[in-house]
């Protein structure tokens, strides 16, 4: 298990390190740069030299590189071009901003969605499953940022029961019934598309493991249906959903970038298209390197959970009996 | 030679989803009177701001405003700050030395700090500029000559990195004749320097010991405990990328106080939720309303909207350097080719139709109503497809076999380049290409994403035709860093366009110091300009703007449209009254 973490985590080290060089590389490749964004058309070229220099675009990009990384080793992950303000001043508010929003969305369709999944793998065909599929289509097919839009006519301009956007009230800021009413909206947009996924998951991959012969086999000893489904069949069907849910997890603090503008929500999402906009290359590092990051921790817990879940499933064996 | 002129931002990137809500219904009303419209087309009204309030009512002292916006500032310090976030909350928080007037003019009031207009000598070389003497920051520290000298230096000096520097790069020397008296020496005669004096002031006590390349790293303009400001207002907190909060400054030196105590700028990331905000209430004034949002907020009736165009026009701008074209045959070498490409454009269709009347059809590059504007002296082209084939045909193109007008060989077919995520632009594209169509000339639209667009295109002078837009917010209309030769790529003069007519004439005017030979001048620019054509002068545009009724103001305290921060021209007059909620 011990040599299992420690391979992945070297794993885990060369991946960032591809990934910041990889997208390091990109971001100067595409044409335009700060400067760019930035300076006024009518500068000299040598007051524009000078601007270069003072933000260090002058020197060649891998020697831009190397900088970044030697300052990111300290724990400095840079200053903005525009106004040279620390990176994690302004990106540690939005990750905590959007980790509020999506934790409680996620949280919430995952307390519906897996009991619903699995009710309906019992049921399958009935009312429950029938709407279930209907929730299902919606959320896949609806644009997120045209549903909130479409929430907000209602409950907030219409019955003027919530508020429109933003997370606090001014003034209100640190009151938890304040938060609660602003995360109403956007949390049911998101929880919406996430359900619509994670039902689907949690009963296609109930019914392949009730048509199993070791089921059948529990259904012939008499064993009550309660104890089959929850004891026998929920462990085996829930591997695949937790798959699913750790490939989720990134988002956590990625944010839903559309989500979050149309409800004017101070997360992530938001700040990472604004910022490329901008061609803010340290803050978009920043962001790239938090989210890779979480896409490999997410990819290393859903491993785990599996070990947990399925006594079958052992770590660190190379050929094993792991299923 | 920078004039104030910035490539226009593209519209926030999400402002498409706005399109999406409110479809447009077709109740625009007619009006006879305005321009020249085409007979088949209805002329949507214009409609000015107007005084919310009646002269017997009287302000009330108290509220909040709240200013919406889709971006962030970038510092309150006036060395550095030049975009429209940082201005917005800079007229609330800084004090100019001069102030702009309705038409676009140097002005004293008492919210100015000078005490009076600039004094300039006989020869145009030296200006004597008197402060007011009881202006203070708002740390108490009294404002005084010694911080227009420091500000004027900092901001010319290269050093620092001020996007400003050159309004001052003539600058030869300055001295202090009394604590509140600056005199100003020129290297030359330059007359739009007086317009570069429309200036805030950064503060000497704090700053001046900083050297000038650390200036743009220091915490005043953004940190607001550290930034003492010289205007009514005081930079109370500011949430990164959520809101600034602004209150009134207590001891405000200027004569006239605020009514309103507290403004609150407020930072929308999609325009359509800000939109919903105004009409909600949650903020009070919207700078930019998508057009095909326009009739559900008016249908609200609780908001007053403006649809004057502002300080902005459109230009459809010709190539000449003939690299750009196959087998190096410039298309728009002919003069009358390009007064065919005017005349065939239906600028005020696109106008009526796609900027919803927020337009105006311009000329000249010069704001129409200023004191430069030329007038009727430029020539006006009408949209006249019939007018526009004569010219072609004057000038030699004939029909090839695909209907495509061609000469000596060479197809009239070119591409013209735009910015992607603008949908007016976007919409006008298809406008340009239908009309250009109907008199046999194939134009190809070609949406670019802004950055790289003037990276690898404008800059570079490659391309054959650019639909843009410039931003005149610098009041001085001189117009040689766009239209001369020494603003060749990479300057702004991106087409390569050479008229050593106009150049003399532009030189002429700035070093006449007489605004009205000034402004004789102008005339003959507008006329040679309008005449030759670099561009097709397309149209004075904006956006629409909506502001609560919930704000009052009396006439002369309305927003004005046509100068930058112009929507909160006369702010301090103004006043909130809820009491009709």
């Amino acid at each position: 298990m011990t040599e299992y973490l420690v391979r992945r985590v070297l794993q885990a080290v060369l991946v960032l390190f591809l990934i910041t060089v990889v997208s390091f590389g990109l971001m100067h490749a595409a044409p335009g740069g700060p400067l760019k964004v930035m300076l006024s058309p009518g500068m000299s070229p040598e007051a524009q030299l000078i601007q270069m220099k003072n933000m260090g675009l002058d020197q060649p990009v891998y020697i831009q590189y190397m900088k970044w990384v030697g300052n990111l080793l300290q724990g400095d992950l840079g200053h903005t071009f525009k106004n040279n303000v620390p990176v994690g001043d302004i990106l540690w508010p939005t990750v905590w901003n959007t980790f509020v929003l999506m934790s409680v969305a996620w949280g919430l369709s995952m307390l519906i969605a897996i009991p619903w999944g699995i009710y309906n793998s019992t049921k399958q065909y009935g009312l429950s499953d029938q709407i279930a599929s209907i929730v299902a289509y919606l959320g896949f097919a609806m644009p997120t940022f045209w549903f909130g839009i479409m929430l907000q006519q209602y409950f907030a301009m219409q019955l003027n029961l919530l508020p429109l956007s933003d997370m606090w009230t001014m003034g209100k800021e640190g009151q938890l019934s304040d938060l609660i009413l602003h995360l109403i909206l956007p949390v049911t947009v998101l929880t919406l598309v996430n359900i619509a996924a994670y039902v689907k998951y949690t009963r296609a991959s109930m019914l392949e493991v009730l048509e199993q012969d070791y089921i059948r086999t529990a259904r012939a000893k008499g064993m009550k249906e309660r104890r089959v489904i929850f004891r026998h069949a929920l462990r085996n069907a829930l591997i695949p959903v937790v798959t699913i849910i750790g490939l989720d997890l990134p988002t956590l603090v990625a944010g839903a970038a559309l989500t979050e503008s149309v409800f004017n929500w101070p997360g992530m999402g938001r700040l990472f298209v604004e910022m490329a906009v901008a061609r803010e290359y340290s803050v978009l590092m920043s962001i790239t390197l938090l989210i890779s990051l979480m896409v490999i921790i997410g990819n290393l817990l859903a491993d785990l959970i599996y070990a947990l879940v399925d006594p079958r499933v052992q770590l660190g064996r190379k050929g094993g009996r792991a299923a | 030679m920078k004039k104030g002129k910035g490539w226009l931002k593209p519209l926030a990137l999400l402002s498409l989803t706005g399109a999406l809500l409110v479809g447009c219904s077709s109740g625009n009303n007619a009006s006879p009177g305005t321009a020249t419209p085409a007979p088949t087309q209805k002329t949507v009204e214009q409609v000015a701001p107007q005084a919310t309030s009646t002269d017997d009512e009287k302000p009330v002292d108290g509220g909040t405003f709240t200013h919406s916006t889709t971006s962030d500032i970038v510092t309150i310090n006036p060395i550095f700050g030049n975009d429209t976030a940082s201005g917005d909350v800079m007229e609330y928080t800084q004090a100019y030395l001069y102030n702009r007037n309705p038409s676009f003019d140097l002005a004293v009031y008492p919210w100015s700090l000078a005490a009076e207009l600039p004094k300039v000598s006989e020869d145009g070389l030296t200006y004597t500029i008197k402060m007011k003497n009881n202006a203070k920051w708002s740390d108490g520290t009294p404002i005084t000559a010694e911080d227009l000298m420091f500000t004027i230096n900092a901001i010319k000096t290269p050093e620092t990195g001020s996007p400003e520097i050159t309004k001052y790069d003539k600058v030869k020397e300055m001295k202090k004749l009394d604590d509140y008296t600056l005199e100003i020496k020129l290297t030359q005669l330059y007359a739009p320097f007086a317009f570069g004096l429309m200036q805030k002031l950064a503060p000497a006590h704090v700053l001046k010991d900083v050297p000038f390349k650390e200036l743009q790293a220091h915490s005043y303009g953004k940190d607001p405990a550290k930034t003492p400001t010289s205007g009514p207002f005081k930079w109370s907190e500011w949430k990164q990328k959520e809101y600034h909060v602004l209150d009134a400054n207590p001891d405000y030196w200027g004569e006239k106080k605020p009514h309103i105590q507290k403004v609150v700028y407020k930072i929308y990331a999609d325009q359509n939720t800000q939109v919903q905000a105004l009409m909600k209430g949650d903020v009070d004034l919207v700078d930019s309303i998508p057009v095909t949002q326009l009739e559900a907020v008016k249908a609200k009736g609780t908001i007053n909207i403006s649809t004057e165009p502002g300080p902005s026009y459109e230009y459809f701008a010709f190539n000449f350097d003939k690299k750009n074209f196959p087998n190096n045959y410039g298309l728009f070498e002919g003069q009358k080719t390009r007064q065919a490409i005017a005349h065939a454009i239906n600028r005020q269709g696109i106008i009526d139709n796609i900027l919803k009347g927020t337009g105006k059809i311009m000329d000249a590059p010069f704001l129409p109503g200023t004191w430069a504007d030329p007038g009727d002296a430029a020539v006006h082209y009408e949209y006249s497809a019939e007018k526009a084939k004569q010219l072609l045909k004057e000038d030699g193109w004939v029909a090839g076999a695909d209907g495509i007008l061609a000469k000596d060989g060479n197809r009239f077919s070119f591409e013209f380049i735009f910015n992607s995520g603008n949908s007016r632009r976007e919409q006008a594209a298809v406008v340009i290409q239908q009309n250009l169509k109907e008199i046999g000339i194939e134009a190809k639209p070609k949406a670019l994403d802004f950055s790289a667009l003037v990276d690898q295109y404008a800059n570079p002078g490659k391309f054959q035709v650019l639909l843009l837009g410039w931003q005149l917010s610098d009041p001085d209309p001189d117009g040689i860093s766009t239209f001369g030769k020494k603003a060749f790529p990479p300057g702004n003069n991106a087409g390569w366009y050479d008229n050593p007519k106009l150049d003399a004439l532009w030189e002429k005017a700035v070093s006449t110091v007489k605004q009205d030979e000034r402004a004789a001048i102008y005339k003959e620019v507008g006329k040679e300009i309008s005449t030759n054509l670099p561009y097709v002068f397309m149209y004075q545009y904006g956006t629409p703007r909506g502001m609560t009724s919930r704000v009052k103001y009396k006439d002369e305290f309305k927003p004005v449209s046509m100068i930058p921060y112009g929507e909160t021209f006369g702010f301090l007059n103004w006043w909130i009254d809820d009491t009709k909620k």
